[in-house]
């Protein structure tokens, strides 16, 4: 009803009045109309209550100590007397420094200042103290209208700072990313400068499939940005194209110039956009000079509502390289375990060979959540510095399976594609300092059973440990990481072979344990400074 | 003017003192000032007046020790005249900074008490002086 909420409007607008006198300040009485427990300055409390207190939660209740004298409560209990009652003093304190604080004649001095409320006469004046870009009216950083943008109001062409929207021709440059719930939301915009990866999930119609422009390669290289801002315009190539088949193997394509459109083909509508990876070339001056597009295509069938997408966007400036580190020198927690190959039949040491997906040098098996090892599809996590980490999968194994096969099957499994030879000791370890690489170390043990002569010797790997061992370096205040060594396990059981109809389910798991073994920190002492004291020589002349 | 009084000795100690005295107050007063800015909250529109008041009133005591010293020396009365005028500015300023200054420490509240009673014995002297002078 209207006059209640008049009624707590004004109540509100009147905030309550500070309580400064010490004697009626009392942060324990919480309870209203209720004595508080041990709370001694309540005034709820009678002096029944008091006598069942064992100490008083607050014992003195003083001004600021600043002052040269100020008033404080004191609040005891009186254990002696029977029943046990409530003191209350209230006396001056004396501070007896030379500086404290006499009189002051500003008002605040020793107060919090309550800001002014805000009523409809004073609010213009207030936003623009104290209002900022988040709560202005208009916002002037970029405006969401499609029509076309008034070039000629700014008339400086200011390049582009970090985190702020890519423009195209027509709006700013879209990296299509979930919002609320996983649905995509076109309205994204790129930010200068700001590497990002997303995932959305977008509805789709297999009758209607060319018409949805948000899978067509089009939309996404349809504008062209501008370089800076309102001049030049750079158009958006096409880099590589890569299709995905059904069961999830990718290949790329030989011309990634032809573009593809979705259309329907065997009931199925392919050339439907899966992937966009956009990167842009930009110089120091802010200025965007190239931008490149890789796309991953792909194929829904009929009973398809809706397709996952996923966004990235990298910013390379010219003329340089990215080194992707993990540390400067020593590993940094939660980067990626740099690892790679050596080449073999050098005559000297050449460089190290490695990925340049810095999240696919060092990878362990990922735990999905269908546990079969063998539907895995090779899903594999990196290895982060300092995260130990576990993962597996159950195997199932039938009558049917035969051994080698799968010890292979497992050892793929465990290991990965291309598991590498050596790794970085430092975070920064560059390709030619080959010393400055580790070995991994391979360890095979196996579980031996009853040895029975009539049990064939086949072993089948159940588990891969890596055990990475480091330790701080350099200076004490300051330590960096440093791998030392890694020791990869594989642990294997026997193979029993199952009678016919049976089947069993062994588990298979790989780990990553980082072990620090650092030795405990000796300080360096300088030598004892040797007094040098000699005669000059010719001290004793004419006698010497 | 009568030539065999001698200019006062109390006086021209006193004023000897007061000067030697008031450098140690200007600057204890200017770095209790700079304490308290750092570590109350002294907003610039109170601290202006606290300082501009400071150095006012140095000028006015170089000013009031001269002319005091120089009519007590040479006997005359229209300096001491002027010189006890300043002392009632200083004055002013003295208990201002005693009790009206933005934070008054418990130093300050010393140190313009032992100023204040300065003053006061050095007025009765110049009245006394200047008493001799003109008679």
């Amino acid at each position: 009803p209207p006059e209640t909420r008049a009624a707590a409007r004004a109540r509100t607008r009147s905030r309550p009045a500070p309580v400064t006198d010490v004697a009626k300040l009392c942060v324990c009485d919480l309870l209203v109309a209720q004595c508080d427990v041990n709370c001694c300055c309540d005034p709820d409390c009678s002096p029944d209550e008091f006598s069942l207190f064992t100490t008083c939660s607050v014992p003195i209740v003083t001004g600021d100590s600043r002052l040269c004298s100020q008033k404080a409560a004191i609040y005891s209990l009186d254990v002696e007397a029977n029943p046990p009652e409530r003191i209350f003093q209230l006396i001056d304190q004396v501070n007896p420094s030379l500086f404290c604080i006499h009189t002051t004649n500003y008002k605040q001095a020793l107060f919090f200042s309550s800001p002014e409320m805000p009523t409809s006469e004073n609010f213009d004046r207030l936003l623009k103290q104290f209002g900022s870009a988040s709560f202005s009216a208009e916002p002037d950083s970029w405006n969401m209208n499609t029509d076309a943008q008034n070039p000629s109001d700014t008339n400086e062409t200011y390049r582009y700072e970090y985190g702020v929207p890519i423009q195209t021709a027509d709006a700013f440059l879209r990296l299509p990313s979930p919002v609320v719930s996983s649905w995509c939301s076109d309205v994204n915009p790129a930010g200068f400068l700001i590497n990002q990866a997303t995932k959305c999930t977008r509805s789709v119609n297999v009758e209607k499939c060319g018409d949805i422009e948000a899978v067509s390669m089009l939309f996404y290289i349809n504008s062209s940005i501008l370089a800076v801002k309102f001049v030049f315009q750079v158009n958006i190539t096409v880099q590589s194209i890569a299709v995905q088949s059904p069961n999830g193997t990718r290949t790329l394509l030989n011309d990634s110039d032809a573009l593809r459109l979705p259309m329907v083909l065997d009931e199925l509508c392919i050339n439907l956009v899966l992937g966009v990876s956009y990167h842009i070339t930009y110089t120091d001056a802010g200025e965007i000079i190239e931008a490149a597009a890789s796309f991953v295509l792909g194929a829904i069938n009929k009973a398809a509502l809706s397709i996952q997408q996923s966004f990235e966007i990298s910013f390379t400036q010219v003329n340089t390289e990215p080194v992707p580190l993990s540390g400067n020198p020593g590993y940094v927690v939660g980067l990626p375990v740099r690892a790679g190959f050596r080449p073999q039949g050098y005559p000297f040491p050449g460089e190290m060979l490695f990925n340049t997906n810095k999240y696919g040098q060092f990878t362990i098996l990922q735990s999905t959540a269908n546990q079969d090892c063998l539907a895995a599809q090779g899903a594999r996590t990196p290895i982060l510095f300092g995260y130990n980490m576990i993962s597996g999968c159950k195997l199932r194994i039938t009558a049917a399976t035969k051994c080698q096969p799968l010890a292979q099957t497992l050892l793929d499994l465990l290991k990965g594609q291309s598991f590498p030879e050596y790794v970085a000791s430092f975070g920064n370890s560059q390709a030619q300092d080959v010393l400055d690489w580790v070995p991994i170390t391979h360890l095979h043990t196996s579980e031996q059973r009853i040895y029975n002569a009539f049990q064939s010797s086949c072993q089948i790997p159940v588990s891969l440990e890596i055990e990475v061992k480091w330790t701080k370096y350099g200076s004490l205040v300051n330590p960096q990481a440093r791998i030392v060594s890694v020791t990869a396990t594989i642990a294997s059981t026997t193979w029993k072979q199952l009678p016919s109809g049976r089947e069993r389910t062994i588990p298979v798991t790989s780990s990553v344990v980082f072990t620090d073994i650092s030795p405990p920190a000796e300080p360096g002492y300088k030598a004892w400074p040797t007094i040098n004291v000699k005669l000059p020589f010719d001290f004793f002349f004419p006698f010497a | 003017n009568g030539g065999h009084q001698l200019p006062s000795l109390p006086l021209q100690i006193l004023l000897y003192v007061n000067g030697v005295y008031y450098t140690f107050y200007f600057l204890a007063t200017l770095a209790m000032i700079v304490y308290k800015s750092q570590v109350f909250s002294y907003p610039d529109d109170f601290l202006a007046p606290d300082l501009t008041l400071l150095l006012v009133m140095a000028v006015l005591e170089a000013l009031r020790l001269y002319l005091g010293s120089k009519g007590n020396l040479t006997e005359e009365e229209a300096p001491l005249g002027l010189s006890l005028a300043l002392t009632a500015g200083s004055v002013l300023v003295s208990i201002y900074f005693l009790g009206w200054q933005t934070y008054v420490l418990r130093a300050d509240v010393l140190l313009n008490a032992v100023l204040l009673f300065a003053y006061g014995l050095e007025s009765v002297l110049k009245l006394m002086a200047i008493a001799a002078a003109v008679s």
